[in-house]
């Protein structure tokens, strides 16, 4: 059985962590990044870091912006970052229903 | 957390979907209302304010137990502000560092509500002192419990959200049969069924939102 390839960028631990979270945000939503670190229990060190690789990646729309003077980071799944979630959850079943087999 | 492990990916395919699974749960729980802190404290409002409201005027005005005018009323309207601002609490903890169309959503339909009982309150404090007692406290109650199901209606149009559908349509329906029945009985239907109904209605909606479901395909 030829196994399909998972996205490397959304198989690594943390950074499957953080899309899967930001894939329950409704359509036209964005998440703070002091939220999104309450959520999911990391470092800010640690969640920038991955952060920055999805947003290399192209799956995460980072918006910076201003709440009164304080500087915010709004984020949230780009239309590519989603169909990368889907297509990593479809290759994850389609390899769990080939191991039961 | 193992910030070393974190760059490795999950052990197997199993472990993959877990991962997944709980974390959707956990950004669902934290993103969502609490609905115990949304519906249970109206709930205990009606139950207790309408109750007291039936023990103290009967169905036919004399009353079952002997209490101060005033105490129905104030029970009644000071447990709703209660339930409004235990309510308020847990949706801006949900909504917090939330930007976007949720955000907007919400304000407009807050403004909804606000509206619907500032029309209310012009309206019938104009002519319910004209009514006989019974019929006047009626007209309050039933009207208020009339705007609660239909904004609850309109939510679950909104939010594309179940407990609030059925909730109104609960509501909508008891609070019609109530006042079919008459000034008294309608207190008895909201206290009963309206506020028990509010209790078994957030009691589902935690239950579904801590124990979710298998995890489901994402709509694009």
């Amino acid at each position: 059985m030829s196994l399909p390839e998972l996205d490397p960028v959304i198989h690594a631990q943390a950074r499957l962590r953080v899309v899967a979270a930001l894939s329950t945000l409704p359509h036209g939503d964005r998440l703070s990044f002091p939220r999104l670190q309450e959520i999911l229990g990391m470092t800010a060190g640690n969640l920038s870091v991955h952060l920055r690789k999805l947003e290399d990646a192209g799956y995460v729309d980072v918006t910076k912006t201003h709440h009164g003077r304080t500087p915010a980071t709004l984020l949230c799944l780009s239309r590519r970052g989603r169909l990368a979630f889907e297509d990593y959850t479809t290759a994850v079943r389609a390899l769990l229903d080939g191991g039961s087999q | 957390m193992n910030e070393v492990d974190e760059e490795q990916p999950p052990a197997s395919p199993a472990e993959s979907l877990r991962l997944i699974r709980d974390q959707r749960a956990r950004a669902e729980r934290s993103l969502t209302p609490d609905p115990r802190l949304v519906y249970w404290p109206w709930s205990v409002a009606w139950l207790v304010g309408y109750g007291l409201f039936f023990l103290r005027y009967g169905s036919d005005g004399d009353g079952l137990v002997a209490m101060p005018d005033w105490l129905p009323f104030a029970a009644l309207f000071g447990l709703m502000a209660l339930a409004l601002t235990v309510m308020s609490v847990a949706l801006f903890r949900a909504g917090r560092h939330v930007a976007g169309e949720s955000a907007t959503k919400g304000s407009m339909y807050g403004m909804a509500w606000l509206m619907a009982f500032t029309g209310q309150g012009f309206l019938l404090g104009r002519v319910s002192d004209r009514l006989p007692p019974p019929e006047a406290g009626l007209l309050w109650s039933a009207s208020s419990m009339g705007i609660v199901a239909v904004l609850y209606l309109a939510g679950a149009a909104i939010y594309q959200d179940r407990t609030m559908l059925y909730l109104g349509g609960w509501l909508g329906v008891v609070n019609i049969g109530g006042v079919l029945a008459g000034p008294g009985w309608h207190a008895l239907a909201m206290a009963v069924a309206g506020g028990g109904g509010g209790l078994v209605f957030g009691l589902l909606a935690w239950l579904r939102l801590a124990r979710p479901p298998a995890l489901r395909p994402d709509p694009a």
